[in-house]
């Protein structure tokens, strides 16, 4: 006899295990925005080894420290790395290798923050946060719309792709494969399609609950005192790197 | 609403000439095959299509362009799935954008009132993509009932769901006093809910009383529609001789049916053998029965 897990109705005694109770998903948004991008801000104008050493080291803490999970953190940094890469690239090939190399630690010192922003914080979290930050509500109900929207696509070609296994396709593996290429190309059709359809009913599912332009800041969090500890660490760590950069250090 | 005719872009006829008007309180359905236009008809409710000719009057005021998004939040349309209607990223903050966009006062305790109408007090705090179809249809129906508006238009609310949800989301929209519009094929589900329903085939084929149109049998058959099982049975028991009244259409009326059909019989039985018999009506029935059997 097999006995298993039969969820559904047993929804109402259930809680999301994947829910993020990290301290640094507990933060305000705005803090964290506020946080990393000026501690990006600093990072990308270091010129001096020391400073950049100690900006990827103070990147990586933050990373360790907000305990976002690591293999999502290297996927995304992967999925990051040729941009990074590239840009590394021009300057190793035009002004020597330690150049080319404090250019990838700085790079890689914005973009990891930044990564740790994005999946440490629940992504209607950083469009509220951002929209109670005066972005301009255009702004950010734009960015909502078009997460969901890739949130549909994703649907779609995720339904797409059982349905062509289910019957049997195992094509589009190679580039000679014409008949594959040929399913792939009217399954990227049919999912926009299809992805357009369900587009047009979520509108019709926002605009019944009198969504007209802009997505109300829905979740009222006020500043704290672990916000403001998070934010008095990323100032302090600021204030190092200033100081190594304008030579008060080192 | 006062003959209603839509057409779709490629010239398919999908309603002509509807009349439908709905009371204050009261539950209808719109029965029919798929492609009758039911969908159509709710959309057209919502404002979301205007008609190619007619008028749709909510409260007397006509359903226009301009008003469309203000009537709106008088009329709730629970889609067919619920997986376009969830936008938020939690179960409390999904229900509570409707009444946020309003700018309604006193959020919380009308999310908390939706959620409770909708028996999912437990999910507030839930991720809706994590739940089952069944929580999320609930979801759904919470909310449009934390707007309050007048009036619910659900589109097929029974279909995708378990038998144990389904059973649960009838027993939820019977006890729900509010006016209801529900579009389905379910018949069964709709002779548990609603007071009233309409045949829709593009244009209205039929109207009564759920049981009305069961014993209907043309107007089904020409409609496309599928007589219930426990109703198929009581006609086939009709055809055996048995004296059916009326074909019941959900479980509930046919208990009630056999109970009446039951005594009726055993009344019967008693009066032709007359007073002073002997024999205990259990005897009696069981000698029917073996007399039935020869």
């Amino acid at each position: 006899m097999i006995i298993t897990h039969v969820r559904g109705h047993s929804a109402l005694r259930e809680r999301d295990e994947d829910l993020d109770t990290s301290w640094f998903s507990q933060l305000d948004p705005r803090v964290k925005i506020v946080g990393v991008f000026s501690f990006v801000v600093v990072a990308a104008l270091l010129t001096r080894p020391e400073g950049v050493t100690i900006a990827l080291t103070a990147a990586i803490a933050l990373a360790a420290a907000s305990r976002v999970s690591a293999k999502r953190l290297i996927v995304a940094y992967a999925a990051a790395f040729p941009f990074v890469a590239l840009a590394s690239a021009s300057i190793f090939l035009f002004s020597g290798w330690d150049r080319g190399l404090t250019m990838l630690a700085r790079t890689s010192s914005c973009v990891i923050p930044l990564l740790v922003l994005a999946l440490g914080t629940e992504t209607f979290d950083l469009f509220s946060g951002l929209r109670r930050l005066k972005v301009p509500g255009m702004i950010t109900t734009l960015l909502m719309l078009t997460f969901r929207f890739l949130l549909l696509l994703s649907d779609e070609l995720e339904r797409m792709k059982v349905s062509r296994q289910a019957r049997g396709f195992r094509g589009g593996r190679s580039l000679l494969d014409r008949y594959g290429l040929r399913v792939l190309s009217f399954t990227a059709g049919m999912v926009l399609v299809r992805a357009s359809a369900r587009a047009d009913r979520v509108y019709e599912g926002l605009r019944c609950k009198a969504f007209r332009k802009d997505m109300i800041p829905w979740r009222t969090s006020s500043v704290r005192s672990r916000d403001m500890a998070f934010l008095a660490c990323l100032a302090i760590v600021a204030g190092v790197l200033a100081a190594v950069q304008y030579e008060v250090l080192f | 609403m006062r003959g209603l005719t839509y057409k779709y872009e490629d010239g398919t006829m999908a309603l002509r000439d509807v009349d439908l008007s709905i009371e204050r309180g009261e539950k209808v359905a719109i029965v029919g095959p798929n492609g009758a236009g039911k969908s159509t008809l709710l959309n057209l409710v919502a404002g979301f299509r205007m008609p190619f000719s007619g008028r749709v009057l909510i409260e007397g005021r006509e359903l226009n362009h301009e008003n469309a998004d203000e009537l709106r939040s008088e009329v709730g349309l629970v889609f067919q799935d619920p997986e376009d209607q969830i936008f938020m990223p939690t179960v409390e903050e999904d229900v509570a954008f409707g009444p946020r966009n309003l700018g309604l006062d006193d959020i919380d305790a009308r999310v908390t009132r939706a959620l409770r109408s909708a028996g999912i007090e437990g999910l507030a705090k839930r991720r809706p993509h994590r739940l089952s179809y069944g929580m999320k249809k609930r979801v759904a129906i919470a909310g449009i009932l934390a707007m309050e508006p007048e009036m619910l238009l659900l589109d097929e609310p029974t279909s995708g769901l378990d038998p144990r949800a389904r059973l649960e989301l009838v027993k939820l929209l019977r006890e729900m006093d509010k006016t209801m519009l529900i579009a389905t094929h379910d018949l069964e589900a709709a002779a548990e809910i609603v007071d009233r329903a309409v045949v829709l085939n593009v244009s209205v084929v039929m109207e009564g009383t759920m049981s009305d149109i069961v014993m209907s049998k043309k107007v089904l058959q020409d409609a496309g529609l599928e007589l219930p099982p426990v109703s198929k049975l009581f006609d086939a028991m009709g055809r055996m001789g048995y004296p059916v009244d009326s074909l019941p259409v959900s479980m509930d009326q046919a208990v009630a049916e056999l109970t009446r059909v039951i005594d009726r019989e055993a009344k019967r039985t008693s009066e032709l053998r007359g007073p002073g018999n002997p024999r205990s009506d259990r005897k009696s029935r069981q000698s029917d029965a073996r007399g039935n059997g020869d």
